[in-house]
């Protein structure tokens, strides 16, 4: 078990991370949400040792490794955010070259390669240059270069940005194959939904956590209800009236057709919206984001 | 619910046969498609599915191989000049110059657009409203991805173009704030703009009137996406995606 404690660190006059502490519970996925500047991607760094932290601890199985990163990086896998292997390499040879690096025995080389480039669906590819690979493919083969090291705990900064959306619901599957085979696996993400694919979320935001919970607690203990309506009128109207009205009691956002609505406590009761249909739905991740950031002070 | 019959909007851009091909290689194979004035359209596929070619086209960058594109019903082909005063173009990433600040920026892009000197200083006027005079004058990469997105967004609009293209317009941005900026994005399609928005990030094609989804230059799947779930009948937009794509076939 990884634990981070009471973690800080500034760039400049910028606080980065602000007191963060959480642990990784082994065998899942643990995502880290936020926008961009969250802290989301200096934490994953700071857990590698990429960036020295201003203060606290990273702890392996109860105990400080201090500044001993070796520790961390002998257990893990960090693929960072931009593509960091060699354009003019061929997908195999950035894996020979990567089974050197991590000394993977000669005997095991080849049946590694195989698993790894079936696993990713990158076998009819392995002889194309990986500057001429997809988006999608460059991180599939970014993270079979991380996993020829057979790393226990598997860390991904913002793995899917800017990837299309098939790539991303592929590399979404190797990575539940990879959490059954008990890796422990550390994602930071800026999508919401691609988060709901998590085991643990850590809701990030200016540098603090805002949330962290098991994703399927935080979702039987969120103290809102959702509401799906679908207004007689334009929704857009609907929203604005309700707006000018300065009714409160929840937040109204409106979604296509629908209006979703967020009611923050049931003595409000629904706004009221002349409404040919209103349905309850389960919170998205997304919405229970907004929820906490709007009652974060 | 029983709808009135009424005349649809004009279509606003209007492909036929739509083809265009680098070498041997065919990226867009004859697509029909139309997009109706004050309709939003969610334009999905995966990479190399055809999708920037296609927008490229519309926006005059790139020569249709054979079939046509009319905006506004002129051809794209010809008219290119003409069409580039109704087409404005955002994204989130690659957009701004993040060394200029955003006065910089905008005053750039206006030129570009040819607008006038004192239409430049009025649109300047309504970004400091909108972000606050002092964030103005910071480098566009030193402001938050909310305010940068707020800016993007105004460069956008300044030339008030009837069709709006957007980028991937929100990625990296607050969830509020996303919702935020669709909220901005239905108030203009309610003053009659026309929006087509490419995304990665299906969970935004929610907000969408119409998707339409292309795989290996061909369209395979359109409608209202909350129509297209509930005649599903279970699932998401991720879901249909990868039904749709998995019986198209990838590349």
């Amino acid at each position: 078990m990884i634990r981070l404690e009471h973690i800080s660190k500034n760039f400049g006059a910028i606080r980065a991370l602000d007191d963060v502490s959480l642990e990784i519970p082994p065998a899942a996925i643990t995502i880290l949400a936020g926008p961009d500047g969250s802290g989301k991607s200096t934490l994953a760094k700071v857990l590698i040792g990429r960036i020295q932290r201003d203060s606290g601890s990273i702890l392996i199985d109860g105990q400080d490794i201090g500044k001993e990163f070796s520790r961390i990086t002998a257990i893990a896998g960090y693929m960072p955010e931009r593509f960091s292997l060699y354009p003019d390499l061929t997908v195999e040879e950035n894996l020979n070259f990567f089974s050197d690096i991590h000394q993977v025995p000669l005997r095991r080389r080849e049946e590694m390669k195989k698993r790894l480039l079936e696993k990713t669906g990158m076998l009819p590819f392995k002889n194309r240059r990986a500057g001429a690979l997809s988006g999608g493919m460059k991180q599939k083969l970014a993270l079979s270069a991380i996993l020829l090291a057979s790393p226990q705990l598997i860390i991904l900064d913002e793995p899917t940005t800017g990837v299309d959306p098939l790539s991303r619901i592929e590399f979404f599957a190797i990575i539940e194959e990879l959490k059954q085979e008990g890796r422990t696996i550390l994602i930071s993400t800026p999508y919401l939904d691609e988060a709901e694919k998590g085991d643990y979320i850590v809701f990030l935001k200016n540098g603090r956590i805002l949330r962290q919970e098991p994703i399927d607690e935080l979702k039987r203990n969120f103290p809102a209800r959702l509401f799906r309506i679908l207004p007689t009128g334009t929704p857009l109207a609907a929203l604005e009236r309700w707006r000018e009205s300065g009714a409160g009691g929840g937040a109204l956002f409106l979604r296509g057709r629908y209006l979703r609505y967020l009611q923050e406590s049931a003595e409000h009761g629904l706004p009221a919206i002349p409404a040919r249909d209103v349905t309850q739905q389960e919170p998205t991740l997304e919405d229970i984001y907004i929820y906490y950031e709007r009652h974060a002070d | 619910m029983n709808a009135m019959p009424i005349d649809p909007p004009p279509a606003l851009i209007s492909a036929r046969r739509l083809t265009k091909t680098f070498g041997n290689f065919t990226a867009v194979r004859g697509i029909d498609f139309d997009i109706r004035q004050g309709e939003i359209l969610g334009f999905l596929g995966p990479n190399g599915a055809g999708k920037t070619t296609t927008i490229r086209m519309i926006m005059g960058l790139l020569q249709v191989t054979s079939g046509s594109i009319l905006i506004k019903g002129y051809d794209s082909r010809t008219e290119r000049g003409r069409i580039k005063r109704f087409l404005g173009y955002m994204s989130q990433k690659f957009f701004l110059y993040p060394l200029l600040t955003a006065e910089e920026n905008a005053e750039f892009f206006g030129g570009i657009a040819g607008l006038d000197a004192s239409t430049i200083r009025r649109q300047g006027e309504r970004l400091r409203e909108q972000i606050g005079a002092q964030r103005t004058r910071l480098k566009v990469q030193d402001l938050p991805p909310g305010i940068r997105q707020k800016v993007a967004l105004h460069v956008c609009l300044m030339s008030e173009p009837e069709i709006i293209l957007l980028d991937e317009p929100t990625s990296g941005v607050d969830p509020e704030v996303r919702r935020e900026f669709w909220l901005e994005i239905y108030r203009l399609k309610k003053r009659g703009r026309t929006i087509m928005v490419t995304t990665h990030n299906l969970d935004e094609a929610e907000y969408a009137d119409r998707i339409l989804i292309i795989n290996r230059g061909e369209i395979i799947l359109t409608g209202d996406p909350q129509e297209l779930v509930e005649r599903r009948g279970t699932g998401t937009i991720e879901d249909l995606f990868k039904e749709a794509v998995g019986r198209h076939g990838q590349n």
